[in-house]
């Protein structure tokens, strides 16, 4: 950038300190930026934590505070999935907690008291922070541009794709693994570019880390693997390769296994083998490129080569038979959900019923990316252009990333990173040639072609300096014949103009998206009063508080899986199952029980010691996010296990239709769950009149009869209903009989019709 | 609670005089008040036991069976009442809120007074039948009174009764040394429904007789309500929370007359039991050995301290920890729980009948243990320790030590203790060097260890001379 008109401190020492500090400034403002945009709702809302899971991870990360470690790493915990217990140290990942609790302990000693809820609630801000300028790092590897790097980081500051995961109370696994995800790879591609052990070994250090963090490490355990064995089928292997993959993975691999939870799996399942062969493949290669250097004879090589083919099939081979033969794990199901989006629905609909494990939709990719989406493409073909080792790493990662992102909506995360990075190469260049001010001379660029005229042909780099003479014939068409520049002060404009206008809708884009989609809680509903003010519903936490104060300690709570974080969080009660779906059979017993007769149910709510039921009921308010829409799922999750006992084809009236009015199916009216959810629904409504709002039909005039439960609470606005389980009759008669006789009704003597039949009695 | 401090002043005051466990507030609902005078003995019987018994009409409106929401009595008794209805205070409704509010209930029919339908609708809820018309009488014309029932055969003689099962405390069979014969004149049967695992009858009508509609004019009955053993006399329903009820379908064998009146058995099935002497009934020690199991002298169990431990957790009891709420699996656990008896006066160790045992469940959704509690030798003056020591299941969870004994005239025992049982933690392993087939994999890796230290030195101390320019022909 040796450009005179931009002043004396652009050039030498110091316009190399002062771009330095320049950029620096941009970073930190990146991502101060990144951090404040994730504020919205601490600022609307308050500072608490989201949605079900953070809900988990805060409880843990509290319990790890007060119980140190150990006793963290020895968790059981016996206030879930009663009466089961989780061992919950060994089945969670627990870097997330960890990270808190360290920060939370150096705050401490740095006697900064700060309540362990707010690091955790603004941990994700913090940690989005940190990927932007992993990014930057990231990028600047790929680009020689120092524009590139700071394009990413901003993209990637403040793109809703990622936002969505990490607004500040999202307290999730993912506020920090993306950041690990994004650094992993960067230093993966610094240890390759490099061949350096001591990269290598950080990179194993944080893939560790990530490890400790998320399940999604399985992308980089097998992305690092696919990119050393394109390199290699590339003919691409050196040395740097064999010592930056064989350091990470020994040590990577090594470390992976001290988080109780993968244990042995990097041996023992399917989904690790890639790098297990890779690894196993760049012992050959390597052995065979010393031989050859060794040995010249043109027929040994051959012979290697085809070695080299035969020990990889008969690997291969071995592998299939130790999978076949039940030593390593198949694929689990959700790996092959991946793989055909309609296997979970049929074979695992617990997979199936959770709404980020829908496949996305098309709109999905423009809300989460805005005009990045179509940059990524131009990205990826910059890529091509510049063939380098890293940059086959970023064509692998944009492939496997998109095809992963349209099959599930959550892995839209992962797809995020690398659109941000090939979209900002796509952008710097644009930017790098348009926006120089003075027009280039061709004659110059001919003649001197040495020159490095970064402005234009910036990432043509090296192979393509010396394009004119031989080499051309034999590359790319396109880059045969180099880019000159730009001369037209007009088209210079424009695109600028352009560019910028696309920059500024994306920021304003960025920002409506994050406030009006995802800084909302969901554990506190926000809605418009008539005159544009804002109101509060906040029935969650109005019926957990009341679970809190108005319940035995050790009381269980018996509910649809989604809620039973909140549960054991908010309002620190035993559960019978929550969102870590670990035991598919005790969902399906919680699914029958809500979906049977009260006479088949009872039994069951009685063996599991529960002593309230809580539904979620949407009808009054018209919330669509209710348990009566959500039924359908935990039909076909009990039908998986008692196919006999229910069946999904009963809760459809003849014509197929899912109905809750007059024309519901008897299966569906006498299921416990409609029941719950209806249970004096119509003393809100003149008789005759009761309307639900969320499937708008309009109610049976006579409610359901509740025998075995009592209603015990029912919050503001009825989301949360709430109901006690009754002990058996005191005198042993069943609780139809007891409540017909409280009603008043008298029992029929049947003796006199029917003397008989009377069945005597023997003792 | 004043009844309780009731009940502790009188366990002070006086030792001698047997009290219920459950208080000794005793309402005695009688329409008549003369008849009181005819149950003069039984009243002072019950009086010497030390209830206090307050005598009401079912016609006051006064009566109320509770008070701020608690009971007002700790036990009732229900004369047979002319009227139909019982008033608005002893409805079917408030009877069984006494039961449910642990009051006991004894209830005395005849055939001479029709039962308020406020009562035939309380006992069909117990599932105990009543006959369907209003007047009713048991007869045998094998087993009645010769010298008060020659004509009418409706004084029913009947010998002590048998254990229900022979796994069940006997509290009704007198101290079986001489023929014993209760009398049941004019009284009512009823039937008790086939499903209700609470019903126990006591008294069971015999073979021969039978209950007819004595108002129907028919010389021959068609369709007896019931005959023989499916007839039954006296019944008692114990609730799930021990309320007891007991159904007595005579009231007049507690009156004066019939506690030591003389009869005389008649002939019997064949003749069988011709020329017996005429004998003194044993209706009093009955009525008494009746009412003190319904209002709880008698077959009541109360647990006292139950204690689960580590079995080599310590010796005694001050070093090791009682009752803690988490174990490990695998651990060795001792379990043990007190009951005593209340025996009419006082508390006596508790003894199973030999062919029954107290057993201890270690469940979780279901038993992974059954296990039979003994009693421990160590002797206490009245209570029985049982103890059970076993290992806990390899599987962890949230298990319940659950002692579950429920027995036809014994207070119902369900004892749940809920301790949950962890993994291993990471240290509770054995250590790689403590497992000798680990010593194959220990050698290797210190193998490698001293192998790789041991080429470093040769590497460094070995390096060739005028390395540099060789090295630079090899790349």
């Amino acid at each position: 950038m040796a450009d005179s008109a931009v002043g004396p401190f652009l050039q030498g020492t110091t316009g190399r300190n002062t771009r330095g500090l320049l950029r620096l400034v941009i970073l930190c403002t990146i991502a101060a930026a990144a951090v404040a945009s994730r504020l919205f709702s601490v600022i609307r809302f308050e500072s608490i934590i989201h949605e079900f899971d953070p809900w988990f991870n805060f409880r843990a990360t509290k319990y790890l505070v007060q119980h140190g470690f150990y006793s963290f790493w020895d968790w059981f915990d016996d206030r879930t999935w009663h009466p089961l217990g989780r061992v919950t140290g060994g089945t969670l990942y627990p870097g997330l907690m960890v990270t808190s609790g360290v920060i939370y302990k150096v705050l401490r000693l740095l006697s900064m008291p700060v309540d362990i809820r707010n690091i955790c609630v603004l941990l994700a801000p913090a940690f989005s922070g940190l990927t932007a300028l992993a990014t930057y790092l990231l990028t600047s590897e790929l680009s020689p541009s120092p524009s590139a790097g700071l394009l990413a980081a901003a993209f990637m500051g403040i793109t809703p794709g990622y936002i969505s995961r990490s607004v500040a109370g999202s307290y999730d696994n993912e506020a920090i693994a993306i950041f690990l995800l994004v650094f992993t790879f960067y230093l993966w591609i610094k240890a390759l570019k490099l061949g350096s052990a001591f990269w290598g070994a950080l990179t194993a250090l944080f893939y560790f880390y990530m490890v400790s963090a998320w399940g999604g490490y399985v992308f980089i355990t097998n992305l690092i693997p696919l990119h050393a064995f394109v390199l290699i089928a590339m003919g691409r292997y050196s040395p740097r390769l064999y010592v930056s993959y064989t350091t990470w993975y020994a040590l990577g691999t090594l470390a992976s296994m001290q988080i109780p939870f993968v244990g042995f799996l990097p041996i023992s399942t399917s989904e690790h083998m890639s790098p297990l062969g890779v690894f196993g493949l760049l012992q050959i290669v390597a052995f065979v490129e010393f031989i050859r250097q060794q040995v010249p004879s043109k027929q040994f090589q051959t012979l290697l080569q085809s070695l080299i083919v035969a020990i990889f099939l008969a690997s291969v081979g071995i592998l299939i038979l130790l999978t076949v033969a039940g030593v390593i794990a198949p694929w689990s199901g959700r790996f092959y959900s991946l793989w055909d989006t309609g296997y979970a629905k049929i074979h695992i609909p617990i997979i199936a019923s959770v709404s980020e494990h829908q496949p996305t939709a098309w709109p999905a990719f423009f809300f989460d990316l805005n005009f990045l989406i179509w940059l990524f493409p131009a990205g990826v073909y910059l890529c091509f252009r510049t063939l380098k080792d890293e940059h086959v790493f970023v064509v692998i990662y944009s492939i496997l990333a998109s095809y992963f992102a349209g099959v599930m909506v959550r892995l839209m995360l992962t797809l995020t990173p690398v659109v941000c990075v090939a979209a900002a190469l796509a952008l710097s260049h644009i930017l790098d040639t348009y926006l120089l001010i003075d027009s280039p001379s061709a004659e110059a660029y001919l003649n001197d072609g040495t020159r490095a005229d970064s402005a234009s042909s910036s990432t043509v780099s090296a192979p393509q300096k010396k394009p004119s003479s031989s080499a051309a014939s034999d590359s790319l068409r396109s880059t045969r014949d180099p880019l000159v520049g730009i001369y037209s002060s007009m088209s210079k404009l424009s695109i600028a103009g352009a560019i910028s206008t696309y920059l500024l809708l994306f920021v304003l884009h960025c920002t409506w998206v994050t406030s009006n989609a995802y800084s909302s809680p969901s554990v506190v509903l926000a809605s418009r009063l008539p005159d544009g003010s804002q109101h509060i519903i906040d029935d969650y936490r109005e019926a957990y508080q009341w679970l809190r104060q108005n319940t035995p300690n050790d009381a269980k709570i018996m509910s649809w899986w989604d809620y039973g974080y909140q549960i054991g969080g908010m309002a620190d009660r035993a559960t019978l199952v929550d969102n870590n779906t670990w035991n598919n059979t005790h969902i399906a017993t919680v699914g029958k029980a809500m979906s049977s007769r009260e006479e088949v149910s009872y039994p069951i709510l009685r063996q599991h010691d529960v002593d309230y039921v809580l539904v979620v009921f949407g009808g009054v308010l018209g919330y669509s996010g209710d348990d009566i829409n959500k039924f359908l799922w935990m039909v076909r999750i009990a039908e998986g296990v008692w196919p006999d006992e229910v069946k999904e084809r009963d809760f459809f009236t003849a014509r197929g239709e899912y109905r809750v009015d007059d024309e519901a199916t008897p299966t569906m009216r006498n299921s416990l769950m409609y029941k719950m959810s209806y249970y004096n629904y119509n003393s809100l409504f003149p008789p005759g009149q009761a309307r639900d709002r969320v499937r708008n039909s309009k109610l049976p005039a006579e409610g359901p009869r509740l025998n075995t439960l009592e209603e015990a609470f029912t919050s503001e606005n009825w989301i949360i209903r709430i109901y006690k389980v009754k002990d058996l009759d005191n005198v042993g008669r069943d609780h139809a009989s007891a409540m017909s006789f409280e009603k008043g009704s008298k029992k029929k003597e049947s003796t006199s019709k029917r003397r008989a039949a009377k069945a005597l009695r023997v003792e | 609670m004043r009844w309780l401090f009731s009940f502790l002043i009188l366990a002070l005051v006086s030792v001698v005089r047997g009290v219920s466990t459950k208080g000794n507030r005793l309402l005695v609902v009688l329409e008549d008040s003369s008849e009181k005078d005819s149950y003069s003995r039984f009243w002072d019987d019950l009086g010497e036991r030390g209830f206090e018994l307050s005598f009401e009409s079912p016609k006051n409106d006064g009566l109320s069976l509770f008070q701020h929401g608690e009971r007002a009595y700790d036990h009732i008794i229900l004369f047979p009442a002319k009227s139909k209805g019982l008033g608005p205070s002893l409805t079917a409704q408030n009877l069984l809120k006494f039961l449910n509010l642990d009051g006991n209930i004894l209830l005395a029919l005849s055939s001479k007074a029709p039962t308020p339908s406020a009562l035939t609708s309380l006992l069909l809820e117990l599932d105990i039948h009543l006959p369907p018309e209003r007047s009713n009488l048991v007869v045998d014309h094998f087993n009645h009174d010769v010298l008060s029932a020659s004509e009418k055969h409706d004084v029913v003689l009947l010998p002590r009764p048998d254990a229900l099962r022979q796994d069940v405390r006997n509290f009704f069979g007198g101290d079986s040394k001489d023929e014993e014969v209760i009398a049941f004149p004019r009284g009512v049967g009823h039937t008790l429904g086939n499903t209700s695992p609470l019903l126990a009858p006591v008294l069971r009508a015999p073979r021969t007789a039978y209950a007819y509609n004595p108002k129907d004019e028919a010389d021959v009955v068609e369709e007896p309500f019931a005959v023989g053993q499916q007839l039954n006399l006296v019944s008692t329903l114990q609730a799930r929370n021990s309320a007891r009820f007991t159904v007595l379908g005579a009231v007049e064998m507690l009156s004066n007359d019939w506690f030591d009146a003389k009869v005389k058995r008649s002939p019997g099935e064949r003749g069988a039991a011709k020329g017996v002497k005429a004998l003194k009934t044993s209706n009093r020690a009955f009525a008494k050995e009746i009412s003190a199991w319904t209002f709880a002298e008698l077959g009541v169990l109360k647990v006292g301290r139950i204690e689960h431990y580590l079995t080599n957790g310590g010796t005694n009891s001050t070093s090791r920890e009682v009752n803690p709420t988490i174990y490990r699996v695998k651990n060795d656990v001792t379990f043990s729980i007190e009951i005593s008896e209340h025996q009419l006066t006082h508390y006596a160790p508790y003894t199973p009948p030999a062919t029954d045992s107290l057993q201890l469940e270690v469940t979780m959704l279901s038993p992974f243990h059954r296990l039979p509690l003994t009693p421990s030798t160590a002797k206490s003056p009245n209570s029985t320790v049982f103890t059970a020591s076993f290992t806990l299941p390899d599987q962890h969870g949230i298990f319940a030590f659950r002692v579950n004994y429920k027995r036809p005239f014994l207070t119902n025992v369900d004892e749940k203790r809920t301790v949950t049982v962890r993994h291993f933690a990471h240290d509770e392993w054995p250590r790689s060097w403590a497992i000798t087939g680990g010593w194959v994999w220990i050698a290797g890796v210190w193998g490698t260890v001293v192998g790789w230290v041991v080429f470093v030195g040769v590497w460094m101390y070995n390096a060739p001379r005028g390395g540099a320019p060789r090295a630079k022909k090899v790349q």
